[in-house]
């Protein structure tokens, strides 16, 4: 058979936040995407959640810019109104056939005036709105949408149903970009690899009544309690009783609604996400009102993840949400006025009754049908619960080679799970298509650049209203029309949503209509939105630097949202002072320096191997550093995933693979000394074995250093034989040692270490083990007798097919959050442990032969170490601190270092591995590029003013000043200083240091920060406002 | 500690009717002084013993600071209640893991049943206490028998643990001596003499002859009772309680039959239907019962049963009949009072006239005919029974909730005749309220037991102010007879 050759291209499907993370990943490590997605916009679920957990951040607006990445993207086909018919051919060259229906709007033509919807005389539920409004027949998906172009319901438009009827929107559409005859087409396209992306729906309440869904208008789905929070929803954020609208007081919150249920639905899984959002939701309300009483009632409270337990404890201490162990049976109406009765069991057992306003049902997400369908056309296999089957060591490969898989369609999970798993698979196409790299995509040339420095600055402003972000407490219209009094300004809009996609088309045209050449966005925080404010600036052909974002949202809007007022002054201050600053901008460019294609690894466990693996797959240079004599980290330990797959087997192929590697080094017995250099050119220090020292320069770090084992003091350990680690007792498991093997009774005991004072986060994996642990046990003996004694059983996801199945071989749970620790005493011939029952309430005791610690994961100590060596943050817990813990998981804000595995936080072994992918993925993002632009904001040195007294030098924490001496033209000995262009990082101290004013940060000067301060307290201003 | 309150304010709290609060103050349940301001002065020990009773959170502690907070765990309660030692169990109780080992402890049972906390245990505890083998506990607790088996807590269970069967092994386990002794007295009575309450062959005959004769002197010329008719199409079976206190509620049956020209018979010889065993847990029982049934069918050579008594009673039979008699099934059709009816309205065989009834109405649903036959026998009776009261009352409501979700009378598994009334009453509250709420004012029901409960109990207790009727009651009382008085006889 002839070799087919290897297709440098993508198909998405599924333009949610795992597909597009995915597609932008792809795109930029040199492979064409085809982004297919169903609904008419991309962008999945996210843009309909308010805000997002645990770090409360504005759903939408983080999401926007990746909307506007994807949208502008040369590499990446934004295919909406499409779904995929079949794929034929194999891994590496695929055909598919893709359906797209038509949208009956001229996507070419439409400029999303809105006109059409303005006049369309029908109207229909939104789904977008969970239904709680209304839309037209024509119109956009939400505001932000990408593409941002019209389209028709084919189900509600009178015209398609009845051509004699209505055609307005064509008739006033003013480019005339209506389509009544549009046809649906079909597309081949030829591919490498397939990434689905398909995403979830929550659960449907109102298939069961008892919930009263559907029936009373006060309870709502979670889903659509996020939309009447949103600002940007129908309700502008605010929350009324739907029944009446009058203001709620009580709310209750009910988990695992479609979720961990075998009599409603066949939803026997946990929806992993609830429990956190109720938590966010909660929060949010009560933030806005403390007044308000909001209770969750739950069965275990599932909130495993990093920080996630800080912020359910936050809820219940801080901010006062009560959390209520018992879960609902049913809603009843109270009286005719539109209350709510719960009738529940305390924890004591006794009857309460609660009248409450609304009711908030906590859905699950579940897989469609036409999801199922699809996955069935296109040959993979699905698990019991409708997800995508995934092997744990494989995480984003379907049972199809070739064929990706990623976000919740793997399983339920959050935001930042469905982003790891979005470039994990991009990491494992990049392996597969690696020879094709770069040979379909395009890169555009930029647009020439205006020389603006003989210009007088024409500042354009533009407000941003960030839906209700900001408009709702700020008048936008007064200070847009302040802002058009200050001096430069020549231009000055409003924008719904500055950074939606068609807001940087407006940009670019009135850069050039009105010969804009500098820009102030009052908005939002440039951490998260100048890099895509620059590219506009570019992309209108003037210098990216040329702008200046007053953060009139979180250091104003959110802050004072209590006081109009005074956050209108304080928004018209921050404007006055960013054009200040902006008009003594200068154009800068960027260093362009190559890349080193080589990533060094540290830690060779699961998460550091696979990251090796799939960048040298990928064709990059590896060094592996292992502090130990082996391979293989904490898994060496591991007997099984959660899904019974046998750790041993395929730890051994792994790290046979990693040692066969031709572009994989190993240094066995090292640690890493010291660091140096930057993102694309490190140089790093590693001490191999006896003393001997080796540099190694490369481009990119994945930091990959595990974690390690608490060492119990509680429960006897240590004193007691028969009470043993869970990593112990797996050992003596495996040899069937004769504790275990003549063992009649066992006792788990859960949380050990974790969830206290001293460690007040969870270890995540060891409720699962536990249970795997008791279920070997019974089924190798049924008659033995096994307890776990827990707290909270967090079998997140599919894992709950695993608690069910413990259950059913009669092993015992036995809750000890109420009633306190289980106690431990040395008895004859075993151990009696005494624990009260969490449902009798009463004291209970077991004679164990053996009782089993699940002892908590505790941070690496090395992590400081290397935390300072790269100057990285570490969480109080002593785990490295990503980036951005809902969309930059694997990233730092010190560029080209990486995170992976147990470093970052206790997860079980495929989530390591998803995560060492996607770290891979980022790395060979960068590699791909092979230059590397760095920020100019550097230092820049004034030979006039600088004396060279080299007070910078000793402050510089980059050791990137030197001390230069030279002559002047009549030979005088001179002494300055050299700033390091590329080590410099812009920080600022040498010219806080200087006391000539010798030295000025790009982008920071003193000129500019003076005018800001100038501005600042401008008197004439303050009195102006006074009076 | 003294606690006062208000009758008013007591009701309120333990959500019952001001009238039982009168009640278990002038039967001693609650005992009371009357103090200034028509308020009553309480013992708090009193107060609390009611509040333990009743399964509610006392509103105030014995220690005033406590006031309002939530009962202390009970290992801070000074009394530590002995050890459980938990070991393998032997002869347990049951062994499918559906029956209590699935279970997830998450409490949706016990917030649906209406008389959880009454001594201190609800569903989540009996399952919990069956799971870690308090066998004997369970056994010798009332609660099993408080507990009307109505299955509203089955039919909330995430895991579908089966609830009910496992009540009912607690039930059988129990010595025979020490089930409540009416519902043994029944049991054995019928097994001993053909019907629950010992009614002698003669007078039962007698009494069924002079019914037939006063039916044709009034509404339907020509009738006589069909007794021991070979051949007739459908044996009908008659509880003991109505020709011993009410004799005059077998007219109505008559009527429709009569009307409808049915071919029907009652059988001389056990004719009791309602079958007892079930309450009891006598699987022995239920069968010899039922089996007796089956033989009246051959030896009168009918095609068709109908159980009108009791919704426990088409639910023992049917269960009985599937687990012990499938055969039968095959041999005759087993109709259920709503079934019937909708034949005869369908065929035309019967008109009702809906101007007979004019207020509110609304239909309670039978915990047998209803959830557990939906479980059992794949079909729950909730539409049917709506069409047919609908048919005769024009104005109609729901209860909320209704169907598969509706709360139990309270009178239900045998509660009617146990002797634990107090509870039975206290476990109607949230039937009377749903009623009281919903604003209708004649309640129709399927179940003799309901009746008995929502009219004698409920609706004195709580001030109700309805009228309760039997289905067919509805039915025989909207009939629009022809004027000749009834049909010609159809032979099926």
């Amino acid at each position: 058979m002839a070799e087919q050759t290897t297709i440098g291209a993508a198909l998405v499907v599924g333009g949610g936040i795992s597909g597009m993370q995915a597609a932008l990943d792809l795109a930029d490590s040199g492979y064409y995407v085809y982004l297919v997605e169903k609904t008419g916009a991309i962008g999945g679920a996210m843009p309909q959640y308010n805000k997002v957990f645990p770090t409360n951040d504005c759903s939408m607006c983080i999401i926007a810019p990746k909307l506007v990445e994807c949208g502008r993207h040369p590499n990446i086909r934004i295919m909406t109104l499409s779904t995929v018919l079949d794929v034929a051919g194999r891994a590496g060259n695929f055909t598919v056939r893709v359906r797209e229906y038509p949208r009956y709007v001229d996507v070419t033509k439409c400029i999303a005036c809105g006109q059409c919807s303005g006049s369309c005389p029908k109207s229909v539920d939104d789904s977008f709105n969970s239904n709680i409004a209304k839309r037209k027949a024509i119109y956009i998906k939400y505001p932000q949408a990408v593409p941002l172009k019209y389209q028709i319901d084919p189900q509600a438009c009178l015209r398609l149903k009845n051509p004699d009827k209505c055609g307005v929107c064509a008739e006033i559409c003013p480019p005339g970009a209506i389509n009544f005859n549009d046809r649906e087409r079909d597309h081949e396209i030829k591919i490498g690899a397939v990434v689905m992306a398909l995403g979830f729906q929550t659960f449907d309440p109102s298939k069961a009544k008892v919930w009263g869904y559907g029936v009373y208008p006060n309870v709502i789905t979670s889903l659509q309690f996020e939309r009447y929070l949103s600002p940007n929803g129908p309700t502008d954020g605010l929350l009324t009783r739907p029944s009446d609208r009058k203001p709620v007081k009580r709310i209750a919150f009910l988990q695992c609604i479609g979720s961990r249920d075998k009599n409603r639905c066949n939803n026997e899984y946990c929806s992993a996400v609830c429990c956190m959002y109720a938590i966010k939701e909660a929060m949010t309300v009560k933030e806005a009102n403390p007044e308000l009483d909001v209770a969750i009632f739950y069965m275990d409270m599932r909130t495993p993840g990093k920080e996630f337990d800080r912020y359910f404890e936050r809820a219940k201490n801080e901010y006062g949400v009560r959390f209520v162990r018992s879960r609902i049976h049913g809603v009843e109406p109270k009286g005719t006025k539109g209350d709510l009765r719960l009738h529940y069991i305390s924890v004591q057992g006794k009857q309460v009754e609660e009248t409450v306003d609304l009711v908030v049902l906590s859905v699950g997400l579940e897989t469609p049908d036409s999801m199922v369908k699809l996955a069935e056309k296109i040959g993979i296999h699905m698990t019991p619960d409708r997800f995508a089957s995934i092997s744990a060591f494989m995480p984003v490969h379907t049972s199809k080679r070739g064929v990706f898989t990623c976000g919740a369609f793997n399983g339920p999970r959050d935001i930042p799970q469905s982003v790891i798993g979005g470039s994990a698979a991009a990491a494992s196409v990049s392996a597969l298509l690696a020879p094709a790299r770069h040979t379909l995509t395009r890169t555009l040339p930029p647009p020439p650049e205006l020389d603006v420095r003989r210009q007088t600055p024409r500042i354009g402003v533009f407000v941003c209203h960030c839906g209700t972000n900001i408009a709702g407490v700020v008048d936008v219209e007064e200070v847009a029309a302040y802002a058009a009094t200050l001096p430069q300004v020549a231009h000055v809009a409003r924008n719904l949503f500055t950074c939606a996609q068609d807001t940087q088309d407006l940009l670019v045209q009135e850069i050039r209509d009105k010969g804009l050449n500098r820009i102030v966005i009052a908005a939002c925080t440039p951490r998260t939105h100048e890099p895509l404010f620059r590219k506009t600036l570019k992309s209108a052909g003037i210098n990216e630097y040329l702008i200046e974002m007053a953060n009139i949202r979180n250091q104003n809007a959110w802050v004072h949202n209590q006081q109009p007022e005074v956050a209108t002054a304080k928004a018209k201050d921050l404007i006055r002072m960013a054009v200040a600053k902006v008009s003594s901008l200068t154009a800068r460019k960027p260093l362009r320096i190559p890349i080193a294609p080589s990533v060094l690894v540290i830690g060779g466990g699961v998460a550091g191997m696979t990251a090796a693996l799939n960048l040298a797959q990928q064709g990059f240079q590896i060094h592996l550093v292992e502090k130990t004599t082996q391979l293989g980290g904490n898994a060496l330990h591991l007997f099984q995933t959660w899904n019974g797959e046998h750790v041993p087997r395929y730890l051994k192929g792994l790290k046979e693979e990693v040692q066969q590697h031709p572009l994989i080094e190993v240094a066995y017995t090292s640690t890493v000394l010291a660091v140096s250099g930057h993102v694309g050119n490190f140089v790093t220090t590693i001490r191999t074995g006896a003393n001997r020292k080796r540099v190694i320069e490369h481009g990119a770090v994945i930091i990959t250093t595990g974690a390690k084992r608490y060492i119990p003091e509680e429960f006897e350990y240590g004193k007691i034989p028969k009470v043993v680690a869970s990593i112990e007792f797996d050992k003596l498991h495996m040899h069937n040692e004769t504790r275990v093997a003549n063992g009649k009774s066992f006792v788990f005991i859960q949380c050990v270490g974790s969830r206290n004072q001293e460690r007040p986060y969870c270890s995540k994996s060891c409720c699962t083990h536990s249970i795997q642990s008791a279920i070997k046990l019974k089924k190798e003996a049924p008659s033995r007798q096994i307890y776990i004694l827990y707290r909270e059983i967090r079998t997140y996801g599919q894992r709950e097919r695993i608690y069910n199945q413990a259950r059913e071989l009669g092993i015992v749970f036995i809750n000890y959050e109420m009633h306190g620790p289980p106690r431990i005493k040395k008895a004859d011939n075993g151990v009696l442990v005494e624990v009260w029952d969490h449902v009798l309430h009463r004291p209970l005791e077991i004679r164990a032969d053996v009782v089993i610690l699940a002892a908590a994961t505790l941070a690496s100590p090395e992590a400081g170490d290397l935390a300072t060596l790269f100057k990285l943050p570490l969480n109080s817990d002593g785990f490295f601190q990503e980036a951005h813990v809902k969309l930059r998981p694997v990233e730092f804000n010190v560029d080209g270092v990486f995170v992976a595995g147990l470093a970052h936080y206790p997860k079980p072994l495929e989530e390591s591995i998803s995560q060492a992918l996607a770290a891979a993925a980022k790395a060979g993002r960068l590699l791909a590029r092979k230059e590397i632009n760095l920020e100019p904001n550097i230092a820049l040195v004034d030979p006039v003013l600088c004396d060279g007294c080299g007070l910078c030098i000793d402050v510089c924490p980059y050791q990137a000043i030197t001390l230069v001496e030279y002559r002047d033209g009549e030979g005088n000995p001179l002494k300055t200083v050299h700033v390091d262009q590329v080590l410099c990082k812009g920080c600022g101290i040498c010219q806080g240091a200087c006391p000539k004013r010798g030295v000025d940060v790009a982008g920071f000067t003193y000129a500019q920060i003076e005018a800001q301060i100038d501005a600042a307290l401008d008197q004439s201003c303050v009195l102006e406002e006074d009076a | 500690m003294i606690y006062e309150a208000k009758v008013n304010d007591l009701a309120e709290e333990f959500g019952v009717h001001r009238n039982t609060i009168r009640n278990w103050i002038n039967s001693g349940v609650l005992p009371a002084q009357e103090g200034p301001g028509r308020r009553y002065l309480i013992q708090w020990e009193d107060y609390k013993r009611l509040c333990d009773k009743y399964g509610r959170e006392p509103r105030i502690g014995p220690d005033p600071a406590t006031v309002g907070e939530a009962a202390p765990a009970p290992r801070s309660n000074g009394a530590v209640p002995a050890a459980v030692r938990l070991e393998a169990k032997v002869n347990p109780l049951y062994t499918a893991p559906a029956l209590a080992d699935v279970c997830l402890a998450c409490g949706s049972c016990a917030g649906a049943c209406p008389i959880s906390g009454v001594d201190d245990l609800d569903p989540r505890k009996i399952v919990r206490m069956a799971f870690l083998g308090l066998d004997e506990e369970l056994v010798e607790s009332d609660w099993p028998w408080k507990c009307t088996m109505c299955g509203k807590c089955e039919v909330v269970c995430p895991m579908n643990v089966e609830i009910l069967q496992l009540m009912r092994r607690i039930r059988s386990r129990r010595e025979r001596d020490k089930v409540p002794p009416a519902i043994q007295k029944g049991v054995v009575t019928c097994l001993e003499k053909g019907n629950n309450l010992g009614i002698p062959k003669d007078d039962f005959l007698i009494l069924l002859k002079e019914l037939g004769e006063e039916l044709a002197g009034s509404s339907c010329p020509g009738f006589a009772t069909p007794i021991d008719v070979r051949g007739a199409r459908m044996l009908v079976t008659v509880n003991s309680k109505q020709p011993f206190a009410e004799p005059d509620s077998l007219k109505w049956w008559w009527k429709i039959f009569h009307a409808a020209g049915e071919s029907w018979t009652i059988s001389s010889e056990y004719w009791e239907g309602v079958n007892w065993g079930l309450h009891s847990g006598d699987y022995s029982a239920m069968r010899t019962i039922v089996k007796r049934i089956i033989d009246n069918i051959e030896r009168l050579n009918c095609k068709a049963l109908l159980l009108p008594e009791c919704g426990h009673a088409y639910y023992a039979t049917r269960y009985a009949l599937e687990r012990w008699f499938p055969e039968s099934l095959q041999q005759f059709k087993v109709y259920t009072v709503f079934d019937l009816l909708l034949e005869y309205l369908a065929e035309g065989r019967i008109t009702l006239d809906p101007s007979v009834h004019t207020r509110l109405a609304t239909f309670h649903d039978s915990c047998n005919y209803g959830r557990k036959s939906l479980k059992t026998f794949g079909h729950g009776y909730f539409d049917e029974p709506r069409a047919l009261t609908r048919a005769c009352c024009p104005q109609y409501v729901d209860l909320a909730p209704d169907r598969e979700e509706n709360y139990c009378c309270g009178a239900g598994g045998g509660a009617w005749a146990s002797p634990f009334w107090a509870e039975r009453v206290f476990h109607g509250r949230i039937k009377a309220r749903q009623i009281s709420e919903s604003g209708a004012k004649l309640v129709v029901t399927s179940c003799q037991n309901c009746r008995d409960q929502l009219q004698t109990s409920l609706n004195r207790e709580f001030n109700l102010n309805i009228e309760v009727q039997f289905l067919w009651e509805l039915v025989a009382n909207s009939l629009v007879m022809a004027p000749q008085g009834g049909g010609e006889v159809r032979h099926g």
